[in-house]
């Protein structure tokens, strides 16, 4: 490619200037500041587009505010083109001519046309300038390689943007440090499912390690079922002793009273025994029968069942009966005695109840007090005779008197009163006479009572009333009351002394006229108590006598009364009955003999019995019974007590045995119960535990959570496969493509190489031969063969090489690419020598390649050849 | 006599190369080793077998799986109900070491040491059976075994159980052995573990791998299960049984329309048109007739439209009983040429950058995922990925044709 025309419409310090350019070495002069640099931006800016607004001290837009942009004409592969560019979005408004065809192209069409060089290569290998030539060496092999790279393949710039968008595509899917990535992502999910999943996995040893707590629980648990059961039946068995224990105890009991060993009252003693009393029974019944018939005999005889009695016991009976006359005359006495005693006795109780005072029996009188007493009583008898006279006297004239004065009771019947008054007054004597003491003088109560009354009737009746004689009367009563008073003083005397007697006797209360006959009665009184001893001694004898009798005849007979009376009159009536049968018939007397031989078995079977029961030291049959029952029930109890053994069973037995007390069982059995009790517990505990860890078991097994994680790994896996993949896949094809044109573009290289290094001599004038690529740099070889790296060489020369080989480059390429090259002043650090043979060789080259050189040094025009110099200050 | 030989129950183990299931699925898939397992000793119970032979890799150790063991405590104890004795041959995956396992299994289950051992069961019938094997001591066992195995004892059977494969090399791994010197020890069944793709390396006396009861990626195709053997005449006859709960199937369909559409109807056509009988995981190989478009091609790429199809299709999936779990295009060979290249530089190219070194070299770090290392160490790894980045040039290269012309 060249470039004929440069048209400037506003670019930098230029505006509407154009530049025509030849084939080949064109040389633009000009000092600084005459634009050099603004030109080559140019060529830039219109080919490849204005630098973005970010960067406006490369747009170099026009300062006089002329047009921005321009034109360039230029002739690619033998077909002329018109470019223009103005102000515009993305890099500026490009027009593209074919003018050769005439022929208006889209704008895209230059890049391709233009292709490979872009922007960047045209400035990194085309445009050459001194800062350029700096820092080539940076870039080294690499840097080359990828230029060649570039410009390496027509077409190539598909091949790498496509390489480029894989990169792209290929960073989106991973990047090594990256966190957005896709695969990036899927990694740091994987991270976290794997940790998630590693977290399950612990559940695979808590596995293990509740399986093997099954395993130990469910073997514990077997134990204890075990145990559970020993212990069960142990408590058990506790239990049941403890239930067996009154059973038990009823067995020792029991067994304590088994231990005597008995003999002689075993069954067959029982039976001898029996028959022993049947025996007895027998011949008592015998003995019954022949009474039976005795009394049917006595039935006819009339025998009293009393005497059937007697028949038996006659020997005993006889003698008493021989002193029943003794007795009978005894008991008369007896009889005698206590009627005597009794009347003894009433006799002194009627004396005691008539006399003694306060229960003392008055005192016997003395012969002395006696003559006194009577002489005293003599004496107030006739005191009071007299008195009593008097008193008649004194009476008889009062009724005189009041028989000289008629009185009403005459008048109405005075005969009468005055009979009936006598006779009154006689029977009143009469009658209290008789409760005077003495026989006399009841007597003489008596005759003065019928006296009284006689007077009353037959005297009285025959007085005659006298009025004369009231008179006399009366003074006949005077003197009989005067008599009477006399005779009342008398008495009183006498009666003072007899009371004096009667205290000193204890006769205090007794009136003096029954004196005598106290006296008497106490004689009386003495000799009936010494009476009644005597009579009580013999009546105690006879009593004696008979009660003994009595006992005798009863043990004989106990049918027998009591009364004596009554008994002798049985046993009179035995005797006489004993006389009468004696005279009887012998049938009766063959029974009694019977009767007798009958008692005599009877008796000898008693005696069996007896001695039966003796031998055995026994008392009755009651006993022996009681006895053999005691031994019965003894052979019952131990029977029972088998029985019981059997019901506790033998061990049971046998443990129960070694039990000391109830307690002590009753302490093992809760001891027992609480085992069970613990053992029970602690099996709960250990099912309690089984379960939960077979829950813990079902939980961990059933919950999926490793084979879901895993599953969701494995698909995250395939995913990331998938990802991981596409990443390659990219990358490979991306490295392919590079690869691809690297291989294309390596052909050139050796080519470029060679050509620099004839470049580089030239330019060093021959100092440095040989150019060679290092895998990471240039080196250069001298002329005397020594190898020099690029950071051992001068600036200069550095840059000589850097020029030698872009230049190379750009000739070697031009087969691809005949882009001109644009040297903007690259030689400042060049002598004049350096600078000669840098224009020597930019003449040679520019025979392949166009050669648009800004320069600054004059000596251009004189040095060198070249068909177009122009000088920008024109 | 009559036995089960299984092997390679990788319970509890995930299924390879899904990325994505609907839950109904996910459960049946998270089951499926564990489902296939029970139809083995389901068929050990219903048959009354004298006895159970398990090969080896019944679970992965590695993944220290509860429900794994879980399960095994469960199925073993049910045998021992039945009073079936199990024989269990550890084999790479389950090895003997880094054992947690501190609770034995059941008394019915034998589980061979380290070293050969022989145990003799007298059957029911009153035969007698040897039976020798191995458990592998830790992940690899890289020497021949099979010199450790007795002589034909004088029982009336002599069965062997060995995890292991063929010997291939010097880098076998896996108790590597010959056929011939199996059939040296004059045994009457060899029950083989570790090939997960059942096969019969000898007819008679047969030489099995029962392969895996579940498959559990897509090259693990078709119907899986274990071998019910029995006494005939002096012969072993063994009887393949199925127990996949889940199978995977990889239908081609060849492309009959041209855009991602028509292809949509075709599958659902296919679908309908085949039916399975057990669910069945399905990854197409769809070959193209002409490439897709940008658009279409790019839809694919990143698998949007996979996933859209799998749910607008989800009802014709679940009719047919299967899952598409993946669709794979194919390309007809293509040769790859850049008018503006020669030809001589892309191989050029090729060399340098389908080279071990330089892929290891862009993993790079990577490799320090396990899974990712796993995958791409895999020898299949290599020439897909260059098989898809010929597949990616070529389509760019038809972009390149386009844009030149």
């Amino acid at each position: 490619m060249r470039l004929n025309r440069l048209t400037i419409y506003g670019f930098g310090k230029f505006h509407d200037r154009t530049f025509h350019l030849t084939k080949g070495f064109n040389a633009l002069l000009g000092p600084n500041e005459a634009g050099k640099s603004t030109l080559t931006q140019f060529i830039s800016a219109i080919l490849f587009g204005f630098p973005t607004k970010k960067h406006p001290a490369l747009r170099y837009e026009p300062l006089d505010g002329s047009r921005f942009g321009g034109e360039i004409a230029f002739t690619l592969s033998g077909t002329d083109y018109l470019v223009s560019r103005v102000d515009g979005p993305r890099g500026g408004k490009v027009t593209l001519r074919n003018t050769t065809l005439d022929l208006t192209l889209p704008a895209a069409t230059l890049a391709q046309l233009l292709a490979p060089v872009d922007a960047q290569l045209f400035a990194h290998v085309y445009a050459i300038n001194e800062p350029q030539l700096g820092t080539v060496f940076a870039a080294s092999k690499q840097e080359l390689i990828d230029r060649l790279r570039h410009v390496g393949a027509v077409g190539s710039d598909f091949w790498l943007r496509q390489a480029q968008l894989l990169e792209n595509s290929a960073e989106d899917l991973y990047k090594p440090q990256g966190r957005k990535p896709t695969l990036n992502q899927l990694l740091q999910e994987h991270q976290v499912l794997t940790d998630k999943l590693n977290k399950a996995n612990t559940s695979y040893t808590t596995y293990w390690e509740l399986r093997q707590r099954q395993q130990h629980l469910q073997a514990q648990q077997t134990d204890l079922q075990r145990q559970l059961a020993v212990h069960r039946q142990i408590a058990n068995q506790y239990d049941q002793q403890l239930a067996l224990w009154p059973v038990y105890q009823q067995w020792v009991t029991l067994g304590d009273a088994t231990d005597r060993p008995v003999s002689g009252f075993q069954q067959n003693d029982a039976a001898a025994l029996e028959r022993l009393t049947n025996q007895v029974t027998a011949t008592v019944a015998t003995l019954k029968d022949d009474q039976d018939q005795l009394a049917t005999l006595q039935e006819q005889a009339q025998l009293p069942p009393l005497f059937q009695d007697y028949l038996l016991v006659t020997a005993q009976v006889d003698p008493l009966i021989a002193q029943l006359p003794e007795m009978t005359i005894a008991a008369r006495e007896q009889y005698r005695l206590q009627t005597e005693q009794a009347d003894f006795q009433r006799r002194a109780s009627s004396i005691e109840q008539q006399y003694a005072q306060g229960g003392q029996m008055p005192r016997v009188f003395s012969l002395a007090t006696t003559q006194r007493v009577h002489e005293l009583t003599s004496n107030l008898t006739l005191a009071t005779q007299k008195r009593r006279r008097l008193q008649q006297q004194l009476n008889q004239l009062n009724e005189q008197y009041r028989q000289q004065q008629p009185t009403r009771q005459q008048r109405q019947n005075p005969l009468a009163d005055k009979q009936i008054g006598w006779l009154a007054a006689g029977l009143v004597v009469l009658v209290g006479s008789m409760f005077l003491p003495a026989t006399i003088f009841k007597l003489a109560g008596a005759m003065l009572g019928v006296a009284v009354g006689y007077y009353g009737v037959f005297i009285v009746d025959s007085s005659t009333p006298a009025s004369r004689q009231q008179q006399s009367l009366a003074e006949d009563i005077r003197d009989v009351q005067a008599q009477l008073r006399e005779g009342s003083h008398e008495i009183n005397q006498l009666t003072s002394q007899l009371d004096d007697i009667g205290d000193a006797h204890g006769l205090g209360e007794i009136p003096v006229v029954q004196w005598a006959a106290a006296q008497e009665a106490i004689v009386e009184w003495d000799r009936l108590t010494q009476r009644i001893e005597a009579a009580d001694a013999q009546l105690t004898t006879a009593t004696t006598a008979l009660t003994d009798f009595k006992t005798a005849v009863q043990r004989a007979l106990p049918a027998v009364t009591t009364d004596f009376p009554a008994l002798t009159a049985q046993l009179q009536e035995l005797q006489a009955t004993r006389q009468r049968l004696q005279a009887q018939e012998s049938d009766v007397t063959a029974s009694a003999v019977r009767l007798k031989r009958d008692q005599v078995a009877v008796d000898q079977a008693q005696h069996a019995v007896t001695t039966f029961l003796q031998t055995r030291n026994l008392r009755s049959t009651d006993a022996f019974y009681q006895q053999y029952q005691q031994i019965r029930e003894q052979g019952n109890r131990a029977s029972q007590r088998t029985a019981l053994a059997q019901q506790i069973g033998k061990q049971p037995l046998a443990a129960l045995q070694q039990v000391t007390s109830h307690e002590a069982l009753a302490q093992q059995t809760t001891t027992a119960a609480g085992q069970v009790v613990t053992l029970q517990h602690q099996l709960d505990t250990a099912t309690a535990q089984l379960a939960t860890t077979a829950g813990q078991l079902a939980h961990l097994t059933a919950s999926g959570t490793q084979a879901t994680l895993r599953q969701r790994l494995a698909n995250l896996e395939t995913q990331m496969q998938d990802v991981t993949q596409a990443w390659l896949v990219d990358r490979l094809v991306s490295q392919w493509i590079a690869a691809t044109l690297a291989a294309a573009s390596g052909d050139r290289l050796p080519q470029i190489v060679k050509m620099a290094s004839q470049f580089y001599g030239k330019l060093t004038e021959n100092r440095y031969t040989e150019i060679e690529l290092t895998p990471a740099t240039l080196r250069v070889r001298r002329m005397d063969g020594d190898w020099r790296s690029v950071s051992q060489l001068s600036r200069g020369t550095a840059e000589q090489l850097d020029l030698a080989v872009k230049l190379a480059f750009a000739v070697v390429m031009a087969q691809q690419v005949a882009m001109p090259v644009v040297i903007d002043d690259g030689f400042v650090n060049f002598d004049a020598q350096r600078r000669e043979a840098a224009y020597r060789l930019l003449a040679s080259i520019s025979a392949d390649i166009q050669v648009i050189l800004f320069t600054a040094d004059t000596t251009v025009a004189d040095g060198l050849t070249t068909e177009n110099l122009i000088r920008l200050t024109d | 006599m009559k036995f089960i030989h299984a092997a390679d129950l990788h319970l509890d183990s995930p299924f390879l190369g899904l990325r994505q299931l609907p839950n109904s699925l996910l459960t049946q898939v998270r089951n499926a080793t564990f489902d296939a397992a029970t139809v083995v000793f389901d068929r050990a119970l219903a048959e009354h077998v004298d006895f159970v032979l398990l090969a080896g890799d019944l679970f992965d150790r590695a993944e220290q799986s509860v429900a794994a063991q879980a399960y095994l405590f469960q199925q073993f104890e049910r045998l021992n109900t039945a009073k079936i004795p199990v024989l269990v041959s550890f084999g790479n995956h389950d090895y003997l070491a880094d054992q947690h396992q501190t609770v034995a299994y059941p008394e019915n289950v034998t589980v061979f040491g380290a070293k050969v051992e022989t145990k003799t069961l007298t059957l029911a019938s009153g035969e007698t059976v040897a039976i020798s094997g191995f458990s592998y001591p830790q992940r690899w066992v890289p020497t021949d075994q099979t010199v450790a195995f007795p002589t034909h004892a004088a029982t009336d059977w002599h069965i062997g159980m060995l995890h292991g494969a063929v010997s291939a090399g010097p880098d076998d791994h896996y108790a590597p052995f010959t056929v011939a010197e199996l059939l040296a020890k004059r045994y009457d069944y060899w029950a083989l573990g570790h090939i997960h793709q059942r096969q019969r390396l000898q007819e008679q006396p047969p030489i099995i791998y029962a392969g895996n009861t579940q498959g559990r990626s897509v090259t693990e195709a078709g119907d899986r299960g274990a071998y019910l053997v029995t006494s005939e005449q002096g012969e072993l006859v063994p009887q393949f049984f199925s127990t996949a709960a889940i199978l995977w199937e990889t239908p081609s369909l060849k492309m009959t329309g041209t855009t991602l559409q028509d292809l949509s109807r075709q599958l659902s056509d296919w679908l309908v048109a085949h039916p399975a009988e057990r669910p069945t995981l399905t990854a197409f190989t769809v070959k193209l007739s002409q490439a897709l478009d940008d658009e279409d091609r790019a839809q694919v790429a990143t698998g949007d439209w996979l996933s859209l199809w799998q749910r607008t299709q989800a009802r014709v999936m679940r009719a047919a009983n299967r899952y598409v779990t993946a669709i794979k295009f194919e390309a007809k060979p293509v040769a790859i040429s850049a008018p503006q290249l020669d030809q001589q530089y892309w191989d050029q190219g090729a060399t340098d950058v389908f080279n071990p070194v330089n892929l290891q070299d862009l993993f790079g770090k990577l490799a320090q995922e396990p899974a990712l290392a796993a995958w791409f160490t895999r020898e299949q790894t290599a020439s897909d990925l260059e098989t898809a980045a010929r597949q990616q040039l070529a389509d760019l290269m038809g972009k390149e044709d386009d844009h030149a012309s």
